[in-house]
């Protein structure tokens, strides 16, 4: 047996209110969820048997799922699938000693929900858009190299010229929704993050932490850039617990 | 294509959560402890355990 950690809550001055809040919530197999509390923070964990901890899906969907029940009433940082401690003792050894860091990070994100925004395009529909406006460049670099009069190395080169061109563009093109998201997000003063041309059909990746009544906003805002970008389709998950904006490692 | 269309979010969707479950959120240096099941996660998942086994690995040995 070893306990379970699912989350680090803000207790606030009376953790021992904290009961009856977890009232309803139970852990992986249908454990009894409970608190180990150091000043004005918790841990909420349970006791499960170590084949609970095997990585199956089911097993990794149901853990997540205590995290957003419990994040319906708490501020937290959600663990990842996995930590455990063995005893109670270790448990609050390590709460006292990275207080101060989950103290500031549970600060950060208090009243703070994560989404994630993927962009993706059809290769194909994209590609033809924008090769449309790249024939010209293309016949041009066919007159130079046909005066080598090799047909298969020109074909070589035109084909990769082409990818070349055609990359570029869609690289410019990322970079310009990018830019108009940027401006807008920036304007909402959010954290955020951006992963460009992930694969060829995931052209953004990004990640925000708002504050929860900048929620509605964000989906109009995604609806209305959605309307303006036909080529594209917008994918908004969340409302999620901060689990990408969390410094990540405590001892 | 409407179905094929909600599917694929949910596909997304689930892949989102068990990437951020697995790879994300606070973790415990030297403490965590995983177990990889005889069956395999479906979808991509094959490849976000192993990866999430790797980073735990590194973790450990304090790379």
């Amino acid at each position: 047996m070893a306990r379970m950690i699912y989350a680090l809550v803000s207790s606030g001055e009376h953790p021992e209110n904290l009961h009856s809040k977890l009232q309803g919530i139970q852990g992986i197999g249908g454990t009894e969820l409970t608190k180990v509390s150091y000043e004005s923070i918790s841990a909420i964990i349970s006791e499960n048997e170590k084949a609970d901890f095997t990585a199956e899906k089911e097993k990794v969907i149901e853990f997540a799922g205590v995290i957003e029940a419990l994040s319906q009433g708490f501020t937290l940082l959600p663990m990842r699938f996995g930590s455990i401690m063995d005893s109670i003792e270790e448990l609050n050894t390590m709460l006292e000693r990275n207080y101060a860091k989950i103290r500031q990070n549970l600060d950060f994100v208090e009243n703070k929900l994560e989404f994630g925004l993927k962009i993706f395009c059809d290769p194909e529909k994209i590609t033809a858009e924008l090769s449309s406006g790249i024939v010209a460049g293309i016949d041009h670099a066919e007159s130079i190299t046909s005066e080598s009069g090799n047909s298969v190395f020109r074909d070589y080169v035109n084909k990769k010229l082409r990818e070349h061109r055609i990359e570029e563009l869609r690289l410019k093109y990322a970079e310009t929704v990018i830019a108009e998201i940027t401006e807008y997000f920036t304007g909402m003063n959010t954290m955020h993050t951006f992963r460009k041309m992930v694969s060829e059909t995931n052209i953004i990746d990004a990640l925000f932490l708002l504050d929860k009544d900048q929620k509605d906003t964000l989906v109009v805002a995604v609806a209305e850039m959605q309307k303006r970008n036909p080529l594209l389709s917008f994918m908004l998950t969340g409302p999620w617990p901060p689990y990408n904006f969390v410094d990540k490692s405590i001892k | 294509m409407r179905e094929n269309v909600v599917d694929q979010s949910k596909d997304i969707t689930i892949l989102e959560l068990l990437d951020r479950v697995l790879n994300k959120g606070v973790i415990l240096t030297g403490d965590i402890v995983i177990s990889v099941a005889d069956i395999d996660l479906v979808y991509l998942g094959v490849k976000l355990m192993l990866s999430s086994v790797e980073t735990m690995e590194q973790l450990k040995s304090g790379k």
